[in-house]
């Protein structure tokens, strides 16, 4: 089709300017000619997030979508710089609140690794399951704002509810709700009683029961599933090619899993599964999402069923104190005493976790004089799917812009770091 | 004789004044509602010389019909509950309590209230680039096409306008109302309130026709657009006879008073409530309140085809009041039912809610019309 307009000279509209949007003029320009449309979605969007998506669409169809994070960038690979190494910890939590607790085990793992530490065998469980009940917990979060940037209100609150148990969880063994910092080089901060071990068994079972119920009215749901089904479809070699990782990498059909290719923690201890999907639209990495909640319910309930007893920290790090059978159960009034002092050797040590939304990467790069890394660089899932996830944008509808958001749970804070 | 001349002009202007003021009386005290339990303070207010005027005036059916019940005031009280209701509800669906900090002893029934209150005191920020003039008068002439149908609507003999013509005349100016939408996100001039205007549009063909097409096949099975023999009509409600018609117009209803699934045009995840995206204060209220009206007007008119209208067991000592009561319990139910809808549905594309309204409801309310021919036609109706 011959494509015919007057060639008049186009105003870009006086917005592009004072906002500093950062496409080139000709970009608009060609746009405006060419009968497209440039929305801005966000930041100030009820469906963007903390991101601006710059979304060139024609009649209905988005034919490109630029991205441009930032908005919550906090700079805390420059922020790591000037803090002890177990000062980091509280802080790269902080991207991705909801999963502080694989957020600290990644970190923490590229420190063992260094040093070579053993960790003893009941923190190793004890990780295990606050790592799988910060997935759920994330896997919950995103399932309720992908909810409601479809509308369904009571598919947002539903999972915030069950979230609470989790929250509670966190209350009971570490002492704060959501930003744990419980995991440290080593081991693990506290020991964890028996009764709440046993209150998280019991509240896996609250959250299997009421996943049915979200079942019913939201997974089921057939206006669900009619906006879901053959959107934003990414293929297997797509998926590849873009970098996606996590559970959207699965939901094209790729077993890939950190934790199985690894085995860290006592993930090669227990028995589960990896779900992958086929279609690799916004539905199956939905489904993808929620059959790894009941994964992990599995990993926990296995974990405390199987947790041996014994101490939570490393006798490495403890060495020739003298309270060594009370820091063993307990790091509390010696914390700063063991880990001030760690000082990695020279060289960069890299940690892969599979957080959850996806890989997460560390890598430490140290000069082996002084007590602060002289580097760290942090590579979260969010970033690395960001690509994927414009790419799927494209000929989608503009109100598919925020079922394919949902649907990969994009979370700008964790892009930005 | 000058004087006597002017006085003389004066009492026959008296005089004319007087009959003119009794002529008028006479129209309303003739057409009065009876109502028995009120009806002993009636007789007395209407021995006190100006304040009958005033008791005749507000008993005379029309203008009860229009500025009460089911008029006016009816539309008002029913947007306050149906507010209410609808956050209530869903917030007992999602685990939660619900408006509660206003009049908690009540279960928080005063919260619209108070939400008006303050959309009333709200700065209303006009932006630079809005057509100053339409933007701020839109939502207020919204109510026209809003409020005049309730002209037409027969509460039992309680009516402001009979006329064989009121099924047209108030589908057309339900028809209306969409085209003040769109002209309010016209003047708003802002990217989220443009496609917000262009969806309305396409939702309005994609509903408009199945519905019409529902609402004349009623019009064929009673043989008459007459409200008020409709309702006489039905022995048996419509919804019996012609079920098919009924659930074309309950969709298409959720569908024009943008109800989720149906909530495209002011999908506030994807484009901030679209036409509406640009207003503040009491323009944004008018505005978010503009649906609720437009269903409390279809839910009038569905109580008044399917549900029998104002029949219903009478009611002691109510006398008129009676039928009122019924219509307005009815449509109230009907929103109810729409307000449901919140909390079980996420929202359709615009693309899969035409398709519904070109192919199934069309498809629907074709068939409906056939029924409700074979059933005139059968000759099933008296």
């Amino acid at each position: 089709m011959r494509e015919e307009y007057l060639d008049i000279p186009v105003e870009p509209p006086a917005e592009f300017q004072p906002l500093f949007v950062p496409i080139p003029r000709e970009y608009v320009e060609n746009a405006f000619r060419s009968d497209e449309f440039i929305v801005l979605v966000g930041p100030q969007h009820p469906g963007s997030g903390h991101m601006r998506i710059v979304v060139r669409i024609k009649g209905d169809i988005i034919v490109d979508a630029l991205p441009e994070p930032g908005y919550v960038h906090r700079s805390m690979e420059k922020l790591a710089e000037n803090r002890l190494y177990i000062q980091n910890i509280p802080l790269f939590e902080r991207p991705s609140i909801m999963d502080s607790s694989n957020y600290n085990v990644g970190y923490v793992r590229a420190i063992e690794d260094a040093l070579d530490i053993e960790v003893p065998e009941r923190a190793r469980y004890i990780r295990t399951i606050f790592c799988e009940l910060s997935r759920i917990g994330t896997h919950l979060y995103d399932a309720g704002i992908f909810s409601v940037f479809l509308g369904h209100t009571t598919g947002f609150m539903w999972p915030f509810g069950l979230r609470e148990l989790i929250c509670e969880a966190n209350l009971r063994a570490t002492g704060t709700r959501v930003t744990t910092s419980f995991i440290v080089p080593g081991g693990v901060r506290a020991d964890v009683d028996d009764s709440v071990l046993k209150f998280i068994y019991d509240s896996m079972g609250v959250i299997e029961k009421r996943m049915k119920g979200f079942e019913k009215i939201f997974i089921k749901n057939p206006a669900v599933i009619a906006r879901l089904k053959d959107v934003g479809v990414l293929t297997k070699e797509e998926a590849i090619r873009y970098g996606v990782v996590g559970p959207f990498l699965r939901a094209s059909g790729v077993a890939y899993d950190v934790r199985k290719v690894e085995g860290y923690d006592a993930y090669d201890e227990l028995e589960w599964e990896v779900p992958v999907g086929d279609d690799g639209d916004a539905y199956t990495r939905f489904l993808v999402r929620v059959e790894e909640i009941s994964q992990s319910i599995k990993i926990i309930r296995q974990a405390i069923k199987n947790i041996p007893r014994g101490p939570i920290l490393s006798d490495d790090l403890i060495g020739k104190l003298k309270e060594k059978d009370q820091v063993r159960k307990n790091i509390k009034g010696y914390f700063y005493r063991i880990f001030s002092r760690i000082r990695l050797p020279q060289g960069e040590f890299t940690s892969q976790t599979e957080a959850g939304r996806g890989l997460l990467l560390y890598s430490i790069v140290s000069d082996g004089e002084s007590n602060v890394p002289y580097r760290v660089r942090m590579v979260t899932p969010g970033w690395l799917y960001l690509k994927g996830f414009m790419e799927s944008l494209k000929g989608s509808r503009l109100a598919d812009l925020q079922a394919i958001y949902g649907s990969f749970g994009y979370f700008p804070p964790e892009a930005d770091r | 004789m000058a004087v006597s001349g002017t006085s003389r002009q004066k009492q026959t202007d008296e005089v004319m004044e007087l009959t003119l003021v009794n002529t008028v009386f006479q129209i309303f005290s003739s057409n009065m509602m009876d109502i028995p339990v009120i009806k002993p303070l009636v007789d007395v207010l209407m021995t006190v010389p100006i304040v009958k005027y005033l008791v005749a005036l507000i008993l005379w059916k029309p203008f009860f019909a229009v500025i009460l019940v089911p008029g006016l005031t009816g539309l008002m009280l029913s947007l306050l509950f149906i507010i209410w209701f609808e956050r209530k509800l869903t917030a007992r669906i999602q685990w939660r309590m619900g408006p509660l900090e206003i009049s908690r002893s009540i279960g928080g029934i005063l919260q619209p209230l108070a939400d008006g209150m303050r959309y009333f005191f709200q700065e209303i920020i006009i932006h630079k680039e809005a057509h100053r003039p339409y933007f701020v008068q839109f939502p207020i002439l919204a109510f026209i096409p809003v409020l005049l149908p309730v002209l037409f609507i027969p509460a039992g003999t309680v009516y402001a306008i009979r006329t064989p013509y009121a099924l047209p005349v108030i589908v057309s100016l339900i028809s209306m109302i969409p085209v003040v939408i769109m002209a309010i996100g016209w003047a708003s001039n802002s990217r989220l309130a443009f496609i917000g205007t262009v969806r309305e549009a396409f939702m309005y063909f994609g509903y408009e026709i199945p519905f019409i097409i529902a609402v004349l096949a009623m019009a064929v099975l009673y043989g008459t657009s007459d409200l008020y023999l409709i309702v006489e009509k039905q022995r048996v409600w419509g919804i019996a006879l012609n079920p098919i018609s009924a659930l074309v117009f309950l969709i298409t209803m959720a569908m024009a008073t943008s109800r989720l699934p149906f909530e495209i045009a002011e999908a506030d995840q994807e484009i901030a409530f679209g036409p509406f995206v640009e207003y503040s204060g009491i323009l944004f209220g008018l505005t978010m309140t503009l649906a609720y009206e437009k269903m409390y007007i279809l839910g009038l008119l569905f109580s008044v085809l399917f549900l029998g209208g104002g029949s219903g067991p009478p009611l002691p000592f109510l006398g008129d009041l009676t039928p009122v009561i019924w219509l307005y319990i009815k449509a109230v139910i009907i929103m109810c039912i729409m307000a449901f809808l919140r909390a079980v549905y996420p929202r359709y594309r615009i693309d899969q809610a035409l398709r519904l309204g070109w192919t199934y409801l069309a498809g629907l309310a074709v068939v409906s019309v056939v029924i409700a021919g074979l059933i005139s036609a059968g000759g099933l109706l008296p």
